[in-house]
């Protein structure tokens, strides 16, 4: 029997509201089911929807309607569960500049009461995963953009989560930097089976990584599929045509 | 008695919190330097007065109700010695017109010498003369010391057997100068003091897109908010142990300063401006209550600004403005001494209440039960705004 899926939104909606009388639709009657394992992309222009959904699936929201389910359990009903079990990586994620790398990485798995010791040992695997073992006791205020977002894709995977959420998880790291990023997350897809969901602008990065990728515009889910299914479907010759056709509904789709 | 356990999630929060702020020089020396310098800054300029005031004369009224001769001698004398009593003016008042400046606290010096002086000092070998002094100031202080030093010396030296004790009366109706000046420094600085660390633990965090992050563990808001609020006190606490160091330096350089007097003159000043080190559990208790109130007002804001910069300029406008309201008429009297509105205004400010146990305990009229009720009033507003904050603290608006 094929597991349940980890994530699984109906209707999943959430207005905002701007003033007593205007309301912002951010996300509208979404659909979504995401299996352990996957790699999901959600692709989108900004203002598409996609970070409100996923601070909806971390439980930094409350939806307006509808439902999200992750790891089994309603977002509304049973947040610190999903918490303990997710990790995310926000967009322009900030970093406690004072701290040193090893540290920024301890403190954030000591919010999820792992000892200390296991923290370290997990500390040293990871600092030299995306290669800063070497300057693991400098204050990260020194570090360029690049380390710090290595920091963070770090910090995000101490914890070992079920599920890591990853806001751009690439923007403003160097190629180099880049690169260890995917590396790192096709790794812990292809041998730990780890469930990732990821915003990015980069189509590249999405046919190399997703399995799957969801289309956001507008708050809705306009398309849904694997990359090569949807260039398929659309008869399109990349990713980036489905994108920008659907998004923009030019026709750059092919005869 | 169980002692509550702090959760492994709580400390490694109060670690982080306290680690940054030990790394930033600033935000430290801030909490280490600013009380030093304000205790040390402050003790050098008071003992610059005390040794510059003695060279300046003050204004002096007198009243001489004695039907015998040892008043009008001593008037004679005092005259004469004008200029080395620092006297600018000595007038002629009736008692009547002293006791009016007395009430409306005009008076910078005013000698009485009532009606049976010669004839007590003749009769009895001893009797009295009455000095009002505004102790607010410093040159009238000066001027009423050397009067009254000057007062025995005329009278013991001419008849030795007979005794003239001087009553002085303070028309400062609380407190001391020093412990007035001691109120309005801990005040000022306690109010400001956890406003850098308020506002880059909440406002500092949603700037650098920390906060996101961090609210996304599996602590409720709440107690992200607990222990934030608990380093902050521990931080602060730091601060008021500075304090107390600054106090000790402040008293040590009056007392240097007033060593090189006359031992009257300096026994006078050392009393008159020193903390009487038997208060430090006051102050330091009273700073904590003012302190925790600070925090509390500056979660709010904070949770409020858009940004460390705007959280921190708000935070010290929104305190600064009523601790000089309140901190200036604890200098200019009491600070119960207005009625109607603005009486009210002075009483819904928290920090009022701190003055009000400080004054009330250093002139000796408080009572538990007073105590207890401006304590409560503190506690009250700090609970209502930490409440306020944390209500705040759990809006979805506070991650935009």
């Amino acid at each position: 029997m094929a597991d349940d899926p980890v994530i699984q939104t109906e209707d999943l909606t959430k207005i905002f509201e701007k003033g007593k009388k205007r309301e912002v639709i951010a996300l509208d009657s979404v659909n979504l089911e995401v299996e352990r394992g996957e790699v999901f992309g959600l692709l989108g222009p900004n203002g598409a929807g996609k970070t409100t959904l996923i601070r909806l699936l971390v439980g930094l929201l409350t939806p307006t309607r509808g439902k999200a389910i992750v790891l089994g359990k309603d977002v509304t009903k049973d947040i610190n569960y999903i918490r303990e079990r997710v990790a995310l990586l926000p967009q322009e994620a900030g970093i406690y500049e004072r701290l040193t790398a090893r540290e920024n990485l301890v403190y954030y798995g000591g919010f999820y009461g792992i000892p200390e010791e296991e923290l370290h040992k997990r500390a040293d695997r990871l600092l030299d995963l995306v290669g800063l073992r070497k300057k693991e006791d400098y204050q990260v205020k020194g570090f360029s953009g690049g380390m710090k977002r290595k920091v963070l894709v770090a910090r995000a995977l101490i914890i070992e989560p079920q599920i890591i959420f990853m806001d751009e998880p690439t923007t403003g790291i160097d190629t180099l930097g880049a690169r260890i990023v995917r590396n790192t997350l096709k790794k812990l897809s292809e041998e730990e089976k780890q469930t990732i969901i990821l915003t990015t602008h980069d189509l590249n990065e999405v046919s190399e990584l997703c399995d799957r990728v969801g289309i956001l515009n507008e708050g809705r889910l306009v398309e849904i599929g694997k990359p090569q299914e949807l260039e398929e479907k659309f008869k399109a010759a990349n990713l980036e045509d489905v994108f920008t056709g659907l998004v923009t509904g030019e026709g750059v789709f092919r005869e | 008695m169980r002692i509550p356990k702090l959760s492994s999630k709580t400390y490694w929060m109060l670690k982080k919190e306290i680690k940054e702020v030990v790394r930033s020089r600033w935000l430290l020396l801030g909490f280490i330097i600013s009380p030093l310098f304000a205790w040390v800054f402050e003790g050098f300029f008071l003992s610059f007065i005390v040794t510059q005031s003695v060279e300046e004369a003050e204004l002096v009224y007198y009243t001489n109700d004695d039907t015998g001769p040892w008043g009008a001698n001593l008037i004679r004398n005092i005259t004469g010695a004008k200029e080395s009593l620092k006297i600018s003016e000595l007038i002629e008042v009736t008692k009547q017109q002293g006791d009016a400046m007395v009430e409306n606290k005009s008076v910078t010096v005013w000698v009485y010498i009532h009606e049976n002086f010669s004839r007590e000092l003749e009769e009895t070998t001893e009797s009295n003369i009455v000095i009002w002094i505004n102790s607010a100031s410093i040159r009238a202080s000066t001027t009423a010391a050397m009067i009254r030093e000057y007062s025995y010396l005329v009278i013991n030296e001419e008849i030795v057997i007979r005794d003239v004790k001087v009553t002085t009366y303070t028309i400062s109706p609380e407190a001391t100068f020093g412990h007035q000046l001691a109120i309005f420094l801990v005040m000022i600085t306690s109010v400001l003091a956890p406003s850098p660390y308020v506002s880059k633990s909440f406002a500092g965090e949603r700037e650098r897109n920390t906060l996101e992050a961090l609210l996304v563990v599996p602590m409720s808001r709440l107690k992200i908010l607990g222990a934030k609020v608990f380093a902050g006190i521990l931080l602060t606490m730091l601060y008021s142990i500075f304090t107390i160091v600054g106090i000790l330096f402040y008293n040590w350089w009056i007392i240097l300063r007033a060593s090189a007097l006359p031992a009257t003159f300096a026994n006078y000043y050392v009393n008159l401006y020193t903390i009487n080190v038997a208060t430090i559990p006051l102050i330091f208790f009273s700073q904590f209550l003012v302190l925790l109130c600070a925090i509390g007002i500056g979660i709010t804001i904070s949770t409020l600004a858009k940004d460390q910069a705007s959280s921190e300029s708000i935070n010290n406008l929104v305190l600064l403005v009523p601790t000089f309201v309140v901190g200036i008429l604890g200098f200019t009297g009491s600070i119960l001494q207005y009625g109607g509105l603005f009486g009210l205004f002075v009483l819904a400010i928290p920090f009022s209440h701190a003055i009000i146990i400080w004054n009330s305990v250093f002139s000796g009229v408080a009572t538990v039960f007073s105590i207890v009720g401006h304590v409560l009033y503190l506690v009250a507003f700090t609970v209502l705004f930490l409440a306020i904050g944390a209500k705040l603290f759990e809006r979805e608006a506070i991650i935009s």
